[in-house]
């Protein structure tokens, strides 16, 4: 079937995936309709607009049922390993072991925004003592004491050191809440000293290589805990296959945004964009069905690519995205304002790049969580904003700051710094809460503005 | 060489024996303002010590830790800023033995940050004595507060973190009597020990000062032999082996802390000194009224000229409830 590409409402994707299935075509299980979580609380995706391709159904219903798919696990005895903070690193370790499906609890700072707030969690958070001073993670919080969302992990892995300090907190009310959380240590990547050997990680930063031992000695401690929750050994042939099977994800995603952030016409929209690298942290507790998923989006791609069909109009701004946000709607906001997605940074950049496999495997892991660009220095993540944007011919760089979030104060401001002196181009920060609703003229006039001062600029 | 910082977990008789001049620092608020560093979201404390780092003079070096987010940030903000050398020290947050090797590793690497300034390696035996002097001087400190009436107690530690010979001659027990409450959290910037005497003035007593400027962060008295016969594990053991903070993870080693000084000291409430965006401290102020079984005011300070009326007004009012 091939749709015309554009942006649809949610009856609209329903009603196409109820055709898919009228037709005879092949779905999985848990491809359905939208309105069944809306049913649910999910009631922000009434207010989204959404790609119009199977593709797209595909991926938002996969999403969207990843909660059922760790209690069907639970049920089936499968092992669940709670992975939170380092966004990305663990999940590959967790997933090269038999019987084990791992997850981000983090992941619940979206469910205020899909609820919009009558999920309760940030109420429950509130009378933690977890107040909007913090970052939206905080409904984490709720989910553990509501159990109204994910099940309760039989391991909880948390990364400590580098790591926000609203995160940290809470992790650490997660376990006084008693929930115990293996604790590893994430240091503060720093660069190599004149008189110390570099090792070079993936994306380019560099790191002592002291670093890279302490962090490889600190995963190992997390391979044990996963090695006796799975009564089975993870050694080295499992965890290269692992690695390569978390690269198969990242191969993908690769050409995915290639194609997406430099095509003339906007092969798919932003929201859709967001959803899909977010799979690459966690594989949305399937791996095996994430690497299907983003295959069906990257033929649509492929598909409208070659036939140059664009989402959006031809001369819409290119703007570079930094940190995800927490109303999604706000990633339709962008192309309603005449904007497109020219690359992001969603805070783990260190998930996408591929994992080195001509290393030994937990060598290869440990360079990759000291990749991280949160860990690092603010500079080095702005150096590699200035160098994906200049590869994907950004026009602009937008700072979407995160509600409470401990890095976000400084940070945004020094990435603007380096941005505007290394690229020259427009760089805004605006802060998004969970749901945005009231704030959307606001958020609305500062995107039109970018907008207008890229296309001002393209006539110079 | 002058090297300022202002965490506790910065063994000044590192730097002494290396040959530099220790400064311990508790950043004047009025300084954030030099900062330029944005202020929405931005901890007043840590933007208050960028601005004093950017003002220091020539000679000088800073060393920030890694022992929050914010401080982490603003020393990637200094060396933007300034020219002067600034370290950044990555204190672990976690206790296993690969954190304290860690802790040492980034002890040698200051170190040879010191040297490469102009400092020098010291031999074994040169720390051991450093490392004595300053042991003694901790001793007489704390031997003094025990007499000390909580502000000048609290003031004697800062000349004493500054690395200036403490007042504690004629100094005389003058403890304030009122309704007993412990003070914990973060640091004190300077003049803030003033809110000991709010206390006094609303009716309490300060029985205990936990917060990051008093005696919870002083490091614990070294063994003698162990000093002798290895210098740098035994600065280990006593910094980041002992002192309870809240952004150790798991951060059981404050709870036992807490747990204990409370019950020693009598405290019959307590404050939590923090600043606004402060989240170590907030999370913990959260859970401090169970784990302490007592009232607690949760008192987020702004640093901002002003509002030291309505850090005076809400300890009235929360002495007044106690009573």
């Amino acid at each position: 079937m091939n749709l015309p590409p554009e942006r649809i409402s949610m009856e609209e994707l329903d009603l196409l995936c109820e055709r898919r299935r009228a037709s005879g075509a092949s779905l999985p299980a848990y491809v359905g309709p939208l309105r069944r979580h809306v049913a649910e609380g999910d009631r922000r995706l009434l207010r989204l607009q959404y790609d119009a391709s199977p593709a797209a159904m595909r991926l938002w219903s996969f999403l969207l049922t990843e909660e059922e798919r760790l209690h069907a696990a639970r049920a089936a005895g499968v092992k669940i390993v709670g992975t939170m903070k380092d966004l990305g690193t663990v999940p590959v370790l967790a997933y090269a072991l038999p019987n084990v499906v791992a997850f981000y609890p983090d992941g619940a700072w979206w469910t205020p925004c899909l609820m919009e707030l009558s999920d309760g969690l940030f109420r429950i958070a509130q009378l933690l003592g977890f107040g909007e001073a913090f970052c939206p993670v905080r409904a984490m919080l709720g989910a553990f004491v509501n159990r109204a969302h994910f099940p309760i992990p039989d391991l909880l892995t948390c990364s400590a050191g580098a790591v926000c300090d609203d995160f940290s907190a809470i992790a650490q009310c997660v376990e006084s809440l008693g929930h115990p959380i293996l604790w590893w240590e994430i240091p503060h990547r720093r660069p190599p000293e004149p008189d110390e050997t570099a090792v070079e990680l993936p994306g380019g930063f560099s790191a002592p290589a002291s670093q890279v031992a302490f962090v490889r000695s600190e995963l190992d401690r997390v391979r044990s805990a996963l090695e006796v929750l799975a009564g089975a050994p993870l050694g080295a042939s499992e965890l290269a296959a692992g690695v390569a099977q978390a690269n198969r994800v990242r191969r993908s995603l690769a050409e995915l945004r290639r194609l997406a952030y430099t095509t003339e016409a906007c092969p798919m929209p932003a929201l859709e964009m967001l959803i899909a690298e977010m799979l690459a942290i966690h594989f949305c507790s399937d791996q095996a069905e994430t690497i299907r998923v983003l295959a069906d989006l990257t033929e649509e791609v492929r598909r409208r690519v070659k036939e140059k069909h664009g989402v959006l109009a031809e001369d819409a701004a290119r703007v570079f995205w930094v940190n995800p946000v927490a109303d999604l709607r706000v990633m339709n906001l962008l192309e309603d304002c005449g904007g497109r997605l020219a690359g992001t940074e969603f805070l783990f950049s260190h998930a996408l790049d591929p994992i080195p496999e001509d290393l030994p495997p937990m060598e290869a892991l440990a360079r990759m969580a000291l990749a991280d660009p949160m860990v690092g220095p603010s500079t080095d993540r702005a150096a590699r904003i200035v160098r994906d944007a200049r590869a994907f011919r950004a026009e602009a760089v937008l700072v979407s700051r995160i509600p409470g979030a401990s890095h976000c104060a400084l940070e945004g401001a020094v990435i603007a710094r380096v941005v505007r002196e290394e690229l020259a181009i427009p760089v805004v920060e605006m802060e998004v809460p969970p749901v945005a609703d009231s704030m959307m003229p606001t958020l609305r006039s500062q995107l039109e503005a970018l907008v207008e001062t890229v296309l001002e600029r393209r006539k110079r | 060489m002058n090297v300022v910082y202002s965490s506790p977990f910065v063994p000044p008789e590192w730097i002494a024996a290396h040959g530099a001049r220790p400064e311990r620092i508790r950043p004047e608020s009025g300084a954030a303002t030099r900062s330029m560093a944005p202020v929405a979201g931005m901890c007043p404390y840590a933007r208050a010590m960028i601005g004093e780092v950017l003002a220091s003079h020539d000679g000088e070096v800073a060393v920030f830790t890694t022992t929050c987010d914010q401080m982490r940030r603003a020393a990637g903000w200094v060396a933007l800023e300034a020219p002067a050398p600034v370290f950044l020290f990555n204190v672990p947050a976690t206790h296993a033995t690969p954190a304290a090797r860690l802790y040492l590793d980034e002890l040698h690497r200051l170190g040879r940050f010191l040297a490469r300034l102009g400092g020098s390696e010291p031999s074994r035996d040169k720390l051991a004595a450093v490392s004595e002097s300053y042991d003694d001087r901790r001793r007489q400190l704390r031997d003094a507060l025990g007499i000390l009436a909580p502000r000048e107690a609290s003031e004697v530690i800062a000349e004493c973190d500054r690395n200036e010979r403490p007042r504690l001659q004629g100094a005389c027990c003058s403890l304030p009597h009122g309704i007993p409450v412990a003070v914990i959290g973060g640091p004190l910037m300077r003049g803030d020990a003033r809110v000991f005497d709010w206390i006094e003035e609303a009716g309490g007593a300060v029985v205990l000062d936990g917060t990051e400027s008093g005696a919870r962060t002083l490091p614990t008295p070294f063994d003698r032999r162990r000093l002798r016969d290895d210098p740098v594990l035994e600065i280990v053991d006593a910094y980041f082996g002992r002192i309870p903070d809240a952004f150790r993870r798991p951060d059981d080693a404050l709870v036992a802390w807490l747990r204990r000084e409370l019950a020693a000291s009598g405290a019959r409430a307590l404050i939590i000194w923090r600043y606004v965006w402060c989240d170590l401290w907030a999370a913990f102020a959260a859970r401090a009224g169970e784990l302490a079984g007592l009232p607690v005011l949760d008192l987020d300070v702004s640093g901002d000229e002003g509002a030291d009326r309505r850090t005076a007004n809400r300890l009235q009012a929360f002495l007044e409830v106690l009573r």
